[in-house]
């Protein structure tokens, strides 16, 4: 059962098109893998799914019904059931680890501060957080700010998770801690999407791999069939230089 | 050099500079948070407004932050009596503090207006906030962490700048010390303790500021 269906989705920046009309569909409980070279537009369109840009056209279709991005209650509904984690991590810098995990959930969506903040710590524990609730994203590392940024986004009990290069700003060193989070996650069945270029990550993860290149879907299958036995020219050509590498 | 200190006048007359001493610290309070006003109004035209209010806002700041305070308030006292404005000297140094204040508090409030990340307010729309949730939650504890020294800074330099009223002959700290000088001619002794007054106020200042400042938006600052 397909539940968040994007037809010939297309965006722009500043006149620029980036996206040319992208279809796929995520079902739930998949973990979904977006690979390509820069500038294909694996980035720009989860910028676009939880409206940060407006599309050009095309539509996106969450649970059949469609999501309305030049109406800010329908975005709304929409960032109620999915939430995204940054390459930057993006965490609140005034306010403490437990403080970016719980703001949401107690300010925005008004749930009580004392449960919200148990779960909070329950998240950051699982995590490898645990001791760390008090400090300030300025005392932490590159890999823990992303732990708390996937934290937060969990917080939020989102029903699709979308992933945009979270380990691509970290220290190699630090990069296992994360992606043990995210296998945590897949394990657990969340649906999840996610631009990445750690390719024995999406490899392994992954139950499909999106191959984009130019704005355009090129090629759509599991990781065996997208690394292995890559069908279209544009998907060998990029396949093996990354297995050259 | 033969020179006898005679500091017991001078000890007699301390409750009547501290009284001075107050009233420049009144003085630059009310000038800071006027200015304060103005240099929010400022900032937001300047990196918010239309054009025809930029360069308003431009040619306001231009204007107060190239030419002398004193020359400014000079332009108050004396020139408006002629437009039929007429102000006593107090208003007079208020109001030139004030403008004078509003136009660098503008420059510094735009460092913080354009300070703010657009990656951090991303990640607000994304969770899920308001544009008044982002300011409320996000974008004000931004700007008042980024532009907490800065402003405590400015606010000790317009306390030393009050000393500028007792040209105009306000009986703040300065104007006492130098009424204290006319009558006694013991000028070492009077202006050692005005200036150790004023060290021990901006000291005072600068340590209340920098514990506020740690207490309520982390901010990292020396305390003198």
């Amino acid at each position: 059962m397909p539940t968040l269906d994007i037809d010939n989705l297309g965006a722009s920046y500043g006149g620029n098109t980036v996206l040319r009309g992208v279809t796929m569909a995520l079902r739930t409980g998949e973990v979904m893998s977006l690979i390509g070279p820069s500038g294909s537009g694996k980035s720009t369109l989860l910028r676009v799914l939880v409206g940060l840009l407006v599309p050009d056209h095309g539509r996106v279709v969450v649970d059949g019904a469609p999501v309305n991005y030049a109406n800010k209650q329908s975005v709304r509904a929409l960032r109620e059931r999915c939430a995204i984690v940054f390459q930057q991590y993006n965490l609140f810098q005034n306010m403490n680890v437990l403080e970016n995990v719980a703001v949401t959930p107690v300010r925005i969506r008004k749930r009580p501060r004392r449960e919200v903040e148990a779960e909070a710590m329950a998240l950051l524990a699982r995590v490898g957080l645990g001791d760390k609730i008090r400090s300030y994203p300025d005392e932490l590392s590159g890999g823990q700010q992303q732990r708390v940024a996937i934290a937060r986004a969990l917080a939020l009990k989102p029903e699709f998770l979308f992933l945009d290069e979270i380990t691509a700003a970290l220290d190699p060193e630090l990069v296992s801690d994360v992606l043990d989070v995210i296998r945590g996650l897949a394990n657990d069945g969340m649906t999840m999407l996610i631009v990445s270029h750690e390719m024995a990550f999406v490899r392994e993860i992954s139950d499909r791999v999106v191959f984009m290149a130019d704005g355009l879907v090129v090629e759509t299958g599991t990781p065996t069939e997208i690394f292995d036995h890559p069908q279209m020219p544009r998907t060998r050509d990029f396949v093996g230089k990354i297995l050259r590498h | 050099m033969d020179y006898r200190f005679h500091f017991g006048q001078i000890f007699t007359s301390l409750p009547f500079l501290m009284g001075g001493a107050l009233l420049s610290l009144e003085i630059a309070v009310l000038a800071f948070f006027g200015g304060m006003v103005i240099g929010t109004a400022g900032a937001a035209a300047v990196t918010l407004g239309s054009p025809a209010l930029r360069r308003i806002a431009r040619a306001y700041i231009v204007f107060f932050t190239n030419t002398p305070q004193l020359v400014q308030i000079f332009f108050l006292f004396f020139v408006l009596p002629d437009a039929g404005i007429v102000l006593d000297p107090l208003q007079a140094v208020l109001l030139g503090m004030t403008l004078n204040a509003g136009a660098y508090l503008t420059e510094i409030q735009r460092a913080g207006f354009t300070s703010v990340r657009q990656t951090e307010l991303d990640a607000a729309a994304v969770l899920g906030m308001s544009t008044w949730q982002s300011i409320r939650y996000v974008i004000l504890p931004h700007v008042v962490r980024t532009l907490f020294a800065p402003l405590s800074n400015h606010f000790i330099l317009m306390v030393l700048g009050t000393s500028m009223a007792a040209v105009f002959g306000v009986d703040e700290l300065t104007g006492r010390a130098y009424s204290i000088n006319a009558e006694t001619f013991r000028s070492l002794e009077v202006f050692s303790v005005t200036a150790i007054l004023y060290v021990l106020i901006t000291i005072a200042a600068s340590m209340v500021l920098a514990l506020a400042g740690r207490a309520l938006f982390r901010v990292r600052m020396k305390f003198v």
